[in-house]
């Protein structure tokens, strides 16, 4: 019982993690339909700014985050800019190839600039408290507050600021939304960059909790493509759902599954992505978005 | 073409005049028996190749770009013509390259005695191709770009397994296999090897088998009205390109004596193929080939120039043929059949 527990508690923190992790890339994918296959490279350049601000100025990894979104935002932006915006309204393959081709060259990038050794921030509340026979680690706690915090405030950029009602609107209908004088570019590069910027903070709070290395991003793509089947594109709430389905069912295969259950968090959200992709096509709670949607 | 779907941009664009009309009869020369005559005739000189005497250096580099000629060509068969872009296919090397390791040095599975290398040599392909059969049958389902995920997904949670099955595949420490150097033997195993694939895409092209793949990438549902067997077509490609990317997985591991999860399941060899096919021209014959070659010189130039930095080329290159030379060398020099990348990605781009 006790473990059982154990076993939600641990794993509804997580899914807080992956729910704030995958928003980046599935509101990308429902406002332009971006597949961003850099998405995890996005969020190690993150782990790695705060690795940095944390070395140089024993920064914490949280408060760092107030340097760390402003300048995602900008890189963010101008890759939009520059690169996808020329690609977006061709066919789905292309940008497939170029977010691909963009994660090789960033990963290796990383790999030249800080090796491809593990690095590690360690603070200090590293600890963890026991609640009612559960144990909280703080930093992951503090993680799942700041991860609903963000959607919490995301939410209402989106719902309410004259902005973030262009942005869904160029994700309903862009022929509408430029008749109605959307700049359409400048909405994709501010989507972009909050987009980036979002990944980059997550992958700052991820930072105390797990080893930093340049190859890290693959995994986490493939879990963000996971979770948006689950719940959904560019649905908060549905990010939030996907994302503690993912992280529960990753913590009771890693406590249930004898011996190799911790390493096996990956191939769990592929089993995953195959099953709900081949059962239902238009993902688990509908709404995937119909890729064909600008042919027509 | 002319199937009656409502023309997009994209297939607009597709359909617009190759940049060298004159050339275009030269290549549906190349594409018939005149091509297939030629290609035997370059077999021939590059199988008397040793005999001028060259360096094993020499040998070796030769049997590098086989090994780049048979993957690429592999890639464009499920990738190129059957319109169904594969981003894990490294996975099928990695199978190989494990079930080679494993076979020959035995001590994970207590194999004794171990196996020689010509009987892991067909084990690797057999695996590679099982492996494609598990794997094809629910992910060649899914359409555009949730295929390509999914593979990718394969090839990222085949490299985690490989970790983990510590007794097997001796985990992150990976194996060391038996160095046997044998650069003359190397080279001719892989010259046999992409003789005999390269051939065989310049059969499927021809029969009736490859136009079904072709009908498939075109419009799949109007295929299989037609009363084309999609899912069997669609594996049958799948499992011959997973074969022999087993095949050469395999080799590549005997050769380089060394093999761990890193090494065998990694990305940037898909990006390879991906990037070699687009290169040459998808859905072509000669276009992969010529792709590899031209890839694995320029790799070359870059591994000599900028050293530990040739994969970041890699990825900055991948992005450069995407967005400036999307219908590869032989698409912009005039083949009309290899114009195929613009229809392949409205295709896909289409894909309910």
């Amino acid at each position: 019982m006790d473990q059982l527990l154990q076993a939600l508690v641990s794993g509804l923190l997580l899914g807080g993690f992956y729910a704030v992790m995958v928003l980046g890339f599935s509101v990308i994918w429902g406002v332009m339909g971006v597949i961003n296959l850099a998405h995890g490279e996005f969020l190690m350049i993150g782990a790695y700014m705060a690795w940095g601000l944390f070395r140089l100025f024993g920064m914490d990894p949280f408060a760092s985050l107030v340097l760390i979104l402003p300048l995602m935002f900008l890189v963010g932006y101008l890759l939009q800019i520059v690169l996808i915006n020329r690609i977006v309204e061709r066919p789905h393959l292309m940008t497939l190839l170029v977010t691909f081709g963009v994660s090789i060259a960033l990963a290796n990038l990383f790999k030249l600039q800080f090796t491809s050794d593990p690095r590690n921030v360690a603070v200090a509340y590293n600890g963890s408290v026991q609640l009612a026979g559960v144990t909280f680690p703080i930093v992951k706690t503090i993680i799942f507050g700041a991860a609903m915090l963000i959607m919490v405030c995301l939410h209402f950029f989106l719902q309410r600021t004259r902005l973030g009602k262009s942005i869904r609107a160029a994700a309903q209908n862009k022929t509408a939304a430029r008749i109605v004088g959307v700049d359409i570019n400048r909405v994709y590069a501010i989507t972009a960059g909050i987009c980036i910027a979002l990944t980059a903070a997550a992958g700052a709070m991820l930072s105390p909790t797990q080893a930093i290395f340049p190859f890290m991003g693959p995994p986490f793509t493939l879990k963000a493509v996971t979770i948006t089947a689950l719940g959904g594109l560019g649905r908060i709430p549905g990010a939030l759902m996907g994302g503690m389905v993912l992280g529960v069912t990753e913590i009771f295969v890693s406590t249930y599954v004898p011996g190799i259950g911790t390493n096996l968090g990956v191939a769990t959200s592929f089993v995953l992505l195959v099953l709900i992709l081949v059962v239902r096509p238009q993902g688990l709670m509908g709404g995937l978005r119909p890729l064909d949607a600008e042919a027509e | 073409m002319g199937t009656g779907t409502p023309a997009n941009k994209s297939e607009e664009r597709a359909q617009r005049k190759p940049s060298l009309p004159f050339l275009a009869p030269v290549h549906s020369l190349l594409a018939g028996w005149i091509g297939l005559v030629l290609w035997l005739l370059l077999l021939l000189l590059l199988a008397l190749y040793p005999y001028t005497g060259v360096s094993s250096v020499a040998l070796f580099v030769g049997s590098q770009i086989f090994v780049l000629v048979t993957l690429a060509s592999n890639w464009n068969l499920i990738g190129g013509m059957t319109g169904y872009v594969d981003f894990g296919h490294a996975v099928f090397f990695g199978i190989g390259a494990y079930i080679m390791g494993i076979l020959v040095t035995g001590a994970p599975l207590l194999i004794s005695p171990e196996w020689g290398f010509w009987q892991a040599l067909p084990a690797s392909g057999v695996a590679a191709a099982l492996f494609a059969l598990l794997v094809g049958l629910p992910t060649l389902r899914l359409k555009g770009p949730y295929f390509s995920i999914a593979m990718l997904g394969t090839l990222v949670a085949m490299r985690e397994i490989a970790r983990v099955l510590r007794p097997f595949t001796g985990g992150g420490v990976g194996l060391n296999l038996p160095p046997i150097l044998n650069r003359l033997g190397d080279y001719y195993l892989m010259l046999a090897v992409m003789g005999l694939v390269v051939s065989l895409i310049w059969w499927i092209q021809r029969s009736q088998f490859g136009q079904s793949l072709i009908a498939i990438r075109e419009d799949e549902i109007g295929a299989e009205m037609r009363g084309i067997n999609t899912t069997l077509h669609k594996i049958a490609a799948f499992m011959i390109a997973a074969f022999f990317t087993g095949i050469v997985g395999g080799f590549w591991a005997w050769q380089n004596t060394y093999i761990d999860p890193d090494v065998v399941f990694v990305e940037a060899r898909t990006v390879e193929m991906v990037m070699m096919s687009m290169l040459g021209g998808l859905g072509t014959v000669w276009g992969p080939p010529l792709g590899a070659v031209v890839i694995y010189y320029l790799q070359d130039l870059l591994w000599a120039n900028l050293y530990d930095r040739h994969l970041l080329a890699l990825g900055v290159l991948l992005v450069a043929i995407v967005l400036f030379m999307p219908e590869g060398i032989l698409g912009t020099l005039g083949d009309r059949s290899s114009t195929s990348l613009g229809r392949l990605l409205s295709r896909v781009g289409r894909s309910k």
